[in-house]
């Protein structure tokens, strides 16, 4: 394979699900570093109206729903008329789940697999195909879960979404050769909408099994997903857990 | 739609308690702990309910939770029918 001059760091960045926890978390943490952000979710929430206001020239913000292609299309191509080309991909928008396989309903399957990992690959199939197709270079950061990697009992088709995305993180680190650093980032257990579903006993029972001592944070986890946008590394192809080792 | 009493349903539980080798005591205030009834065979219950009725019972681990006795049990999956 011929040398290829290093991936440059995103300077444009998509972030699905921007509007709360994590995703809230990322894009604040962009702007602060002086990126440009286009942020979506099924609702904008007043937090992410907010940081529309703060950085006019900075920010995009759209009321979309992942699983909408047509939609998602229509949110990269406005993004692009307005800011150029996008380089840069955060997969963070999800939907938990909390119940037994056996007892979750065939079309809350249906919904999680759709929106945890057809929605994730149709996106960057997309932003994908804007970036090679117009010769540049970018990076893509999946949020999965140490779910993917250890079992949860009532998290059974969300862990097979995420360690789904695990698996097309390292494929398509590989098939995209080089013009693509792909990574994903795998936080454990932090508080959200998402999570607080959890028993406080659960939630115990994590902080006790982590040597660290807390349940992980957004703000312990932004970090990683900036270093993966914007340092030059030659990490590809890798999935980050952020757990405080509570899964090791 | 072919719904289950809450008679019928203790019926099958005392089944699946007894499938264990136990016994389900007739007071509905006895703790699931002290008969070792766990969240497995409370999937058990809710699917024999199933197939007594044709119809699926779904529901979320939190709801599942706030189960302690026998008499939850009975209350959650009468509930869960006329959903
Ligand atoms: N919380 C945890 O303990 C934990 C642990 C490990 C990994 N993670 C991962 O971290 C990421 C963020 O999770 P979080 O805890 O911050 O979740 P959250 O607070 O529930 O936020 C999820 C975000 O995704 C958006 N979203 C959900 N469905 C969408 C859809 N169909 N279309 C567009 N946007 C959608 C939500 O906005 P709308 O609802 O308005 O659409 C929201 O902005 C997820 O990938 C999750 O799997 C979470």
């Amino acid at each position: 394979m011929s040398d290829s001059p290093p991936v440059p760091a995103s300077t444009v960045v998509l972030v699905s699900g921007g509007s709360r926890g994590l995703g809230l978390a990322i894009v604040t943490d962009l702007l602060d570093a002086g990126l440009t952000v286009a942020a979506f979710a099924r609702t904008v929430t007043p937090e992410l109206e907010k940081l529309a206001d703060a950085y006019p020239d900075r920010v995009h913000v759209g009321a979309v729903d992942v699983t909408d292609l047509a939609a998602a299309q229509r949110f990269l191509r406005a993004v692009e008329a307005r800011f150029g080309p996008v380089d840069g991909l955060v997969n963070n928008a999800a939907v938990g789940q909390d119940s037994m396989h056996t007892h979750t309903a065939t079309a809350d399957i249906a919904r999680i697999v759709e929106t945890n990992l057809t929605a994730p690959l149709q996106l960057t199939r997309l932003v994908a195909r804007r970036m090679l197709g117009q010769g540049r270079r970018g990076r893509i950061v999946n949020v999965t879960s140490i779910c993917a990697q250890r079992g949860f009992p009532g998290l059974v088709a969300y862990s097979a979404t995420k360690g789904g995305m695990d698996a097309a993180t390292r494929s398509l680190a590989r098939e995209l050769g080089g013009r693509m650093l792909v990574n994903a980032v795998a936080p454990g257990f932090f508080a959200s909408e998402m999570s607080a579903v959890l028993g406080s006993t659960q939630l115990d029972q994590i902080v006790r099994r982590t040597p660290t001592g807390h349940l992980t944070e957004p703000a312990e986890v932004v970090p990683v997903v900036r270093m993966l946008l914007c340092a030059h590394t030659n990490i590809n192809g890798q999935v980050i857990v952020v757990d405080g080792a509570a899964s090791i | 739609m072919n719904e289950l009493s809450r008679a019928q349903i203790r019926d099958l539980m005392a089944q699946v308690v007894r499938n264990q080798g136990r016994v389900l005591p007739d007071d509905d205030s006895t703790d699931l702990r002290e008969i070792g009834f766990r969240s497995l065979d409370f999937s058990e219950l809710a699917l024999r309910v199933e197939d007594a009725t044709g119809e699926e019972l779904n529901f979320d681990a939190p709801g599942l939770r706030r189960i302690a006795t026998v008499g939850d049990v009975l209350d959650f999956l009468a509930e869960l029918q006329r959903q």
